[in-house]
């Protein structure tokens, strides 16, 4: 019985390692290894722009028991 | 997939793009709300009990009486239920959490059908309870990092099963083009995880394979579930949330993506050297040792890219809370890894092996870098997902610095103490009941800083209970109520 799960075992480590092969492939193909200041910048648009911090500590209790002020259009998330 | 609402907005040439893009993200982080909030809880919980059976089987240490009459809560079984109620309660759930809200964002799409990962999280949590209760009533199969009984595990294959195949889904519904090297990271790791434990299982519990072989599938098991799935997923976060947090892009990408392959290449073979000195084949260990050096290739990689991402923003931990812990799991990545890599040397390890500095290496890589990474991953999601803001300023200080301290002061004891007992230990003059008898203080002072770090942990747990409580203010529709942020000096923006 031991054999079954070890074929299972050796199948499973050839199936991923070939995925692992086929993965380093397509990125290449698909040109996810160039250009890599934009892939840098893929976290970020228009509406969470480069430039602009994202996360703060809250305001103190009772200095903000009205919704934040938010500028008109902005984001910072 | 842009829902009707976003679609119907985009339609109308009344409405502003950046309200269409506003909408989006909205939308997924809404889709994403309640699987993340079933899972963060679920692991809070966990790391509420885990902290208890920490501090149990702390005491226990230098305090043997300490809850003495209670066989259910022996050394061996309550330190087994904190490994397993921290890793697979705690981290797992959290590891979850963190995973699909980032897959989700990065890939820009919404995740679906909620209800199924919410029922793939109870039945984790199902296996994961019975499996701690197995192992208090004595069932630990004496496994290390596999201790959960074999009736357990189904439930958690299951469960794993349901959550994979939907982070996958996730991705391949994705509307991004680029894939940024976070998504390369959790996907991997979504991959891998599966593989270590379904072969772990089959050659230690189902199947077990004889002699040395067991020891060798063990540790290959238990460093990888470090190294290829905690790691990775901490990574990942650590990638997405240092530059979007300072709004500046990661120093290289390039650097970023070299660190993920070598990592994937070189890890899987590392765990082998907690084996050094045991009855294995030289070569075996030897191609384990060559590995953990090698590893350091992607760590420095990736500490150089976290350092210079920093370098000019250093003043904004003060103004960011997620910065603040995911920074100081950063930097703890890079010292655990480098340490790590020194272990391996058999030098080294002839100190270290069977020593307590073992125990403060395993809690720098999980709780100094992956917990304090989730962490901060956790005060950024939360606000997002419930459209509140975090209540209390201080609780959040609070937790950061009792659980900065608490497992620097940890790491630190342990580390000098377990080098002295391993000096000792090496030394025939010294007798060990006396070695035993000379890691007490330190034992000691281990127990103080997991009383430190509990102390965040309940402030942790106050501040989310307090803020999922907390009504949330009217006309909140934004993904965020942050204040616009100040003129904050987040240093030179390339």
């Amino acid at each position: 019985m031991a054999w079954v799960f070890y074929t299972l075992a050796f199948l499973l480590a050839a199936g991923l390692s070939g995925m692992a092969v086929y993965a380093l492939y397509w990125s290449s193909k698909h040109g996810q290894l160039r250009d890599f200041e934009r892939g840098a910048a893929s976290i970020f648009d228009e509406q969470e722009p480069v430039g602009q911090m994202t996360d703060q500590f809250p305001a103190r209790r009772g200095k903000h028991s009205s919704p934040p002020s938010r500028q008109p259009g902005a984001r910072n998330d | 997939m842009a829902s009707v609402s976003s679609l119907a907005a985009s339609l109308n040439p009344a409405t502003p793009a950046d309200a269409v893009a506003r909408a989006e993200l909205r939308e997924i982080d809404a889709s994403a709300k309640w699987p993340v909030i079933v899972f963060l809880l679920s692991g809070l919980v966990w790391l509420l009990v885990g902290s208890g059976f920490a501090l149990v089987s702390s005491i226990k240490l230098h305090t043997p009486e300490f809850l003495g009459d209670y066989e259910w809560l022996t050394f061996g079984r309550a330190r087994t239920a904190h490994l397993n109620s921290v890793v697979y309660g705690w981290s797992m759930n959290v590891a979850f959490a963190v995973a699909f809200w980032l897959m989700a964002r990065l890939s820009r799409a919404q995740l679906r059908h909620a209800g199924v990962l919410i029922m793939a999280a109870c039945f984790w949590n199902l296996g994961v309870t019975i499996g701690i209760i197995g192992i208090l009533a004595g069932d630990s199969t004496s496994i290390e990092w596999l201790e959960i009984p074999p009736y357990a595990t189904p439930l958690l294959f299951v469960a794993y099963a349901l959550i994979g195949v939907w982070a996958v889904i996730t991705f391949r519904f994705r509307k991004s083009e680029h894939i940024y090297v976070s998504q390369w990271y959790l996907l991997a790791a979504l991959f891998w995880f599966p593989w270590l434990y379904s072969i772990a299982q089959i050659m230690l519990i189902f199947e077990p394979a004889r002699g040395t072989v067991q020891a060798l599938v063990n540790w290959w098991f238990a460093h990888n579930v470090l190294g290829l799935w905690f790691t990775p997923i901490g990574l990942a976060a650590a990638y997405y949330f240092i530059p979007k947090v300072l709004g500046k892009p990661i120093h290289s990408y390039y650097l970023s993506v070299l660190g993920f392959w070598s990592l994937a290449i070189f890890y899987n073979w590392a765990g082998v050297h907690h084996l050094i000195g045991g009855p294995v084949p030289a070569w075996v260990l030897s191609a384990g040792i060559a590995a953990s050096l090698m590893m350091v290739i992607p760590v420095v990689v990736t500490a150089i890219n976290h350092h210079l991402t920093m370098v000019g923003s250093f003043s904004a931990l003060r103004y960011s809370p997620t910065l603040r812990f995911v920074v100081f799991g950063a930097v703890n990545y890079t010292l655990v890894s480098l340490t790590g890599s020194a272990m391996a040397i058999r030098s080294f390890n002839e100190i270290t092996h069977f020593t307590h500095f073992t125990v403060a290496h395993a809690h720098q890589g999980m709780y100094a870098f992956f917990t304090m990474v989730m962490f901060g991953a956790v005060y950024y999601i939360l606000p997002r997902i419930l459209l509140k803001e975090w209540p209390s300023a201080a609780l959040i200080r609070t937790h950061f610095w009792a659980a900065a301290i608490g497992v620097t002061l940890y790491w630190l004891d342990l580390s000098v103490g377990g080098w002295i007992q391993g000096s000792e230990m090496n030394n025939a003059n010294i007798a060990f009941i006396d070695v035993v008898q000379h890691t007490i203080p330190w034992l000691f002072v281990r127990s103080v800083a997991g009383i430190v770090m509990t102390i965040g942990h309940l402030a942790f747990a106050v501040n989310i209970g307090w803020m999922l409580c907390a009504r949330q203010p009217a006309g909140a529709t934004a993904p965020t109520l942050f204040r616009p942020p100040p003129a904050m000096p987040v240093g030179s923006v390339p």
